[in-house]
């Protein structure tokens, strides 16, 4: 019984460990004799952190509702008059509570189950040591930000999340491609991070003196107080700084979870391996987008506005990022857009006020969006092409994964007793019961429930390509096989949890984890189907969608649309991804290159030649000096003249013309 | 105020280093030139000067130790003295870490190769700086100030050049020279018009009568030309120039000791000089400018000129860091940067500012000193200069590429480094301020997050391009030194400031808290 609480109180472990798995596998990975040591190594300890895990969300589950806060003052500034009078507090500590217990279960037990299938996936490769190092890492990284217990430290581990997808993205950095995408994924999300940031800084000024005991400047802007959130619930209210605090914040998730318009980044990461793809997309990164929404909306709150644009990018991106799947012809690159859109069901649910719906939809699509990952590894792990049209009649080589791929696609269409079911249903269902009092969520809940058929046909559509047929459509393929047990055994296990992962609602214990302070915070609990009709409409949808993959693509048919169909333009438009990331890269490539260019330019030409005409000006004395030394030491002590009448200029003109402007101080 | 007499006497630790260096110098003329035995030498004048700087800590850590003016020693400054010598515990927390600058450089500069010539040289100006740097933490006098910043001056134009016979060097030497003298000259100017307008060059005297002389366009020219004299030191844009060619053309451990070691004196020079004035608001004796705008208040004027100075220098630094091929010229614009953001702690002038600061100043010892005797060493490994030179040093040697890529990431802010300690101090202090301070803050989080686009770029060239990493391995290293050609007195330093720049990230409440109180007690006492 205790022993869970006392465990939680060492949660600090588990981000330990992964470090501690860094720095071994890291430093001295390379000088072990047989490579794969390394990767064992890491796949203990993170054996290990699943362990303390698992036991940390047992606890919270037989203790539901209770929060553990541990925590050390990592440096104190004192208080001055001003904005914070009781000074400002760094600490660093973990919260365990249900949030990040459920968080922590999904983090811990993918996060093992890639690094084990790892072993086998990358057994041929020379960089293994750099890879175990980095994706410890990256474990590291995202169960610190789980357990975060307050938001810089939160801020902190989100930027290590960043860096480490960079350099896993990048993972094949001699492919230029694969570099590219590690830059843009880096570039884009740090659009998200800047604004994540300011929200972050507006909240602590208006803040700063809110609260218990010295106000949360004074205690390190922490989450939890005792057994309640920090901040007073619904003090956020209708503020228009606030609103936009809120909306920086959705910024900041949206760059990390891949919402539209900061979405492009997502698909071409999957230049990196296909293992580092299933973390990112199950249980790491665009995880803590979303998760960064839930703990705002549950510790700080959202105003109506912001709910309001948190449902409309979520419910967009859901419709948005499944029609893109729709005509793509990469197997990862179809699962990558149905991870964008399934995070856009996550998002609309946080938004509307429902974080732990959004969260458990988190949690089944975090196993089933791994499993249709790895399961598409093993297949190119065996063919070495991504390609869907090289492939065909895969089921029969490969029965253990064109099983575990069919679950998944099953799981993620929506059809019950499948995990996806209940997770979407429930977003579903406990948005219906809002449209009543807020009607303007009416058409991104409708594009989301559209998305249900998308989503269905487009994953079915890859199943029956890469695993429907008689055989390869590229005869230059060779012979598909699987792959080793440790490839299979996490497959089947998170088979099991597609399967099963949605009934774990009715386990009177794992509610618990969902039950995130019902009541307190106003965050009602909904379990299973709420409306058998909206049910019964959303898996016709997706029973439809697969009817259609089936009709279109079943039994080896390749469906080609005729050149003079009506629906061509739209298919180069999807094809093309609506053109966005084509119209970034030519802003990025002048915005960011240009201001390079400029300084360069301006200390070339305007500087130099600022200083020649100084020179000149001068004329005899600057000539006396040039003749007894070399033109360049000339060139600095016209430097320094220059400098000096600068100084004068500023003190005597632009000074006094800023204090009047900027009203002094 | 309460005076204390030093624990250790006044002006020990500078005889302790003045002791050092005649006795490097007669070890030359005996013909004793063993690099060890001369490092070993200045190694332990200066630990015991800074264990005496300790001592004077611990004994009275806010008191004003001692004052020294004419005919009187060791007494407190009564009303309207005059001291020239003014040893307050802030003065003496940047003597100890002038101390750690000369500490590390020396130690690592202990493995250089023993047969090298003009080591005594090299020795003796090394320590002879110090005093100066020493000297310059306590001084309350213009003059005194100046003459402090000419012994730390002199000795360095001569250190860029104790390698006789390299052309780079002189170069170099004869650039810092002319432009050093040069600025020189405009402070010496500035103080001279500051006497003419207050009729004294004490510190205290010129601030007691700012109040009621009031703002003349003569005591803005006077601080104009000490502002432009002492921005050389500091390197503040537009007086950046010479730094980089020297810090470039200069041995790699000068480079290290001046970036790391005599760049801090302009700034406490900075601190000396403009905090007073910067504090004072009297808007009642302001006079009108003499070229039309607003009317003329000598606080906010030379508060927001330094402002813009401080943007201009981290922006320019890191923009032009962003483009270097080099990795001496790299983090000679990144040390330009750095100084921008030290400069925000004397534009506030605030306590938390100036402890921001100066944990800046402590932070810059570490990451950019150690940083260049990183540079150092790996030269001796047979390593080019360029950036891309660096390929795969992390991976071949994991302990030094580590320590290196703390010490950048410390320079970039990243946490759990003192470099993020320093600058959250220093940006919230600037937030704490209120009023346009608050840009300051903005311009320096812009600017941290702009130079992490460079040194992101050197940890992936050491992390992840490789060349062939078996060749590498099996290279035997340059020199027949330990630690695997480093040298055991260079690995410690570097060591040594690594584990400095982690410990205190980990832990920054001890010092953060000394400082703090240190700096608040010289708003309240010093000059």
């Amino acid at each position: 019984m205790d022993a869970f609480l006392l465990l939680d109180q060492w949660a600090f472990l588990i981000p330990l460990l992964m470090v501690v798995s860094f720095a071994l596998v890291g430093l001295f990975g390379t000088r072990l004799r047989a490579l794969e040591w390394g990767g064992w190594a890491a796949v203990g300890i993170g054996g290990i952190a699943m362990v303390l895990g698992v036991g940390i969300a047992i606890g919270e589950m037989l203790h539901p509702g209770t929060y553990v806060n541990a925590q050390y003052t990592w440096l104190h500034l004192a208080g001055t008059p001003g904005p914070f009078p009781e000074g400002i507090s760094l600490v660093a500590g973990t919260l365990v509570d249900p949030l990040s217990a459920l968080m922590l279960l999904v983090v811990t037990v993918v996060g093992f189950l890639v690094l084990l299938y790892s072993i086998g996936y990358m057994h041929h490769d020379r960089g293994l040591p750099r890879y175990y190092a980095e994706l410890s890492l990256f474990l590291a990284a995202m169960t610190g930000l789980v357990l975060s217990n307050n938001l810089l430290e939160f801020f902190l581990f989100w930027e290590l999340v960043g860096v480490c997808s960079y350099f896993l993205i990048g993972f094949y950095y001699e492919k230029p491609s694969a570099a590219s995408a590690a830059k843009e994924a880096f570039l884009v999300t740090r659009i998200g991070d800047v604004l994540f940031l300011l929200g972050i800084f507006i909240y602590f000024f208006h803040f700063a003196t809110t609260g218990p005991s010295g106000g949360w400047a004074a205690n390190g802007f922490v989450f939890a107080h005792g057994t309640s959130p920090f901040l007073p619930t619904g003090s956020v209210g209708s503020s228009t700084l606030l609103t936009i605090a809120g909306l920086m914040i959705l910024g900041g998730a949206a760059g990390k979870s891949a919402q539209f318009p900061l979405h492009v980044w997502l698909p071409d990461a999957m230049e990196g391996p296909t293992t580092v793809s299933a973390l990112i997309h199950a249980a790491t990164m665009v995880a803590a987008g979303v998760y960064l929404l839930a703990v705002t909306s549950v510790f700080i709150g959202f105003t109506a506005t912001d709910q309001l644009a948190i449902v409309a990018v979520g419910g967009f991106t859901t419709f948005f990022a499944a029609t893109m799947a729709v005509v793509h012809p990469d197997i990862k690159r179809v699962i990558a857009y149905s991870t964008i859109s399934q995070l856009g069901y996550m998002v609309m649910a946080v938004g509307a006020g429902f974080a732990m719906v959004g969260l458990f939809h988190l949690f089944t699509h975090a196993f089933f969006k791994a499993l249709l990952f790895l399961a598409a590894g093993s297949v190119i792990h065996a063919l070495g092409t991504q390609d869907l049209f090289k492939m065909g009649g895969l089921r029969k080589p490969m029965r253990v994964t064109g099983t575990a791929f069919a679950i998944g696609g099953l799981a993620l269409a929506g059809i019950p007793p499948f995990a996806g079911f209940w997770s979407k249903d429930d977003i579903l269902g406990s948005m219906y019961g809002e449209l009543g009092s807020h009607p303007l969520y009416w058409p991104f809940w409708i594009l989301a429930l559209l998305a249900v058929f998308l989503t269905a046909y487009y994953i079915f559509r890859a199943w029956f390509l890469a695993f429907g047929g008689n055989g390869p459509r590229d005869p230059t393929l060779p012979p598909a096989h699987e792959g080793s047990w440790v490839m299979q055994v996490p497959l089947v296990i998170l088979s099991g949890m597609a399967v099963f992962g949605g009934l774990l609602i009715f386990v009177p214990g794992f509610q618990g984890l969902l039950l995130y302070g019902a009541g307190a915070s106003g965050i009602p609990p909904v379990y299973g189907p709420t409306d058998l009709a909206l049910s019964g409409i959303s898996v016709t949808l997706g029973a439809a969608g697969i009817g259609v993959a089936y009709w279109l693509w079943g039994n080896g048919r390749i469906f080609v649309l005729p050149e003079s169909s009506p629906l061509q333009p739209v298919r180069r438009l999807l094809l093309n991804r609506y053109y966005l990331k084509a119209a970034y890269d030519w802003v990025g490539a002048r915005a960011v290159y240009g201001i390079a260019r400029g300084a360069d330019f301006v200390d070339r030409y305007v500087i130099d030649g600022t200083v020649h005409g100084f020179e000149r000006a001068f004329g005899a004395a600057s000539d006396r000096l040039r003749r007894g030394q070399t033109g360049v030491v000339s060139d600095y002590a016209a430097y320094v003249i220059a400098g000096l009448l600068g100084v004068f200029v500023l003190l005597l003109l632009v000074a006094p013309y800023l204090l009047a402007h900027l009203g002094g101080t | 105020m309460v005076a204390f007499s030093s624990f250790v006497g006044p002006f020990v630790p500078e005889l302790l280093l003045l002791g050092g260096m005649l006795l490097v110098l007669l070890l030359d003329v005996l013909g004793v030139r063993r690099n060890e035995t001369l490092a070993t030498v200045a190694l332990t004048a200066l630990a015991l000067a800074f264990l005496s700087i300790l001592g004077d800590l611990g004994f009275a850590p806010l008191g004003v130790l001692a004052t020294v003016g004419p005919g009187a020693l060791n007494v407190a400054p009564a009303a309207g003295a005059a001291p020239l010598y003014h040893l307050t515990s802030f003065g003496l927390i940047f003597q100890a870490i002038f101390l750690v600058a000369a500490l590390l450089v020396v130690l690592a500069s202990s493995s250089r190769p023993s047969g090298e010539r003009g080591a005594p040289i090299f020795y003796g100006l090394l320590l002879l700086a110090t005093v100066g740097m020493l000297l310059v933490a306590v001084a309350s006098d213009l003059i005194f100030l100046l003459l402090a910043v000419e012994v730390v001056g002199v000795p360095s134009y001569l250190l860029v050049a104790y390698r006789r016979g390299e052309a780079r060097s002189m170069e170099a030497a004869m650039k810092f020279f002319i432009v050093g003298a040069l600025s020189t000259v405009l402070s010496f100017y500035g103080a001279s018009l500051l006497f003419g307008a207050y009729g004294s060059t004490n510190l205290f005297v010129i601030h007691a009568a700012a109040a009621s002389v009031g703002t003349p366009v003569l005591v803005l020219v006077g601080y104009g030309f000490l502002l432009a004299g002492l921005a050389f030191k500091v390197t503040l844009v537009p007086f950046h120039a010479w730094a980089v060619d020297v810090y470039d053309g200069a041995p790699t451990d000068v480079t290290a000791f001046l970036a790391g070691g005599t760049k801090k004196i302009g700034l406490f020079a900075f601190f000396l000089v403009f905090l007073g004035p910067v504090l004072l608001v009297h808007p009642a004796t302001a006079g009108a400018s003499p070229f039309g705008g607003g009317p003329l208040d000598l606080g906010p004027t030379l508060s927001i000129a330094l402002g813009v100075i401080a943007v201009l220098t981290m922006t320019v630094g890191n923009l032009l860091a962003l483009l270097q091929k080099e990795m001496k010229r790299m983090l000679a614009y990144s040390s330009i940067s750095q100084a921008g953001y030290m400069l925000i702690g004397v534009t506030i002038g605030t306590a938390p500012a100036l402890t921001g600061a100066t944990l800046q100043i402590l932070a810059h010892v570490l990451m950019k000193g150690g940083a260049f005797l990183v540079v150092a060493g790996v030269a001796g490994l047979g390593i080019g200069p360029l950036i891309d030179d660096w390929k795969g040093l992390g991976v071949r040697r994991p302990l030094l590429g580590a320590a290196f890529a703390l010490m950048l990431l410390s320079l970039a802010g990243v946490p759990l480094t003192i470099g993020f300690v320093s600058k959250f101090v220093l940006f919230s202090s600037a937030v704490q301020a209120q009023g346009w301070f608050i840009w300051l803050a903005v311009a320096g989080l812009l600017n941290s997050a702009l130079s992490v686009f460079y040194y992101a770029r050197v940890l992936k060239v050491m992390y992840f391009d490789r060349t062939d990493p078996i060749a590498a391995i099996e290279a035997p290293p340059a020199s027949g030194l330990g630690a695997g050609g480093l040298g055991y007195g260079r690995a410690a330093a570097i060591g040594l400031a690594a584990v400095l720049i982690v410990g205190i990230g980990l832990y920054p409440q001890p010092i953060l808290g000394a400082i703090q109180s240190a700096a608040q007690h010289f708003l309240l006492t010093g000059v």
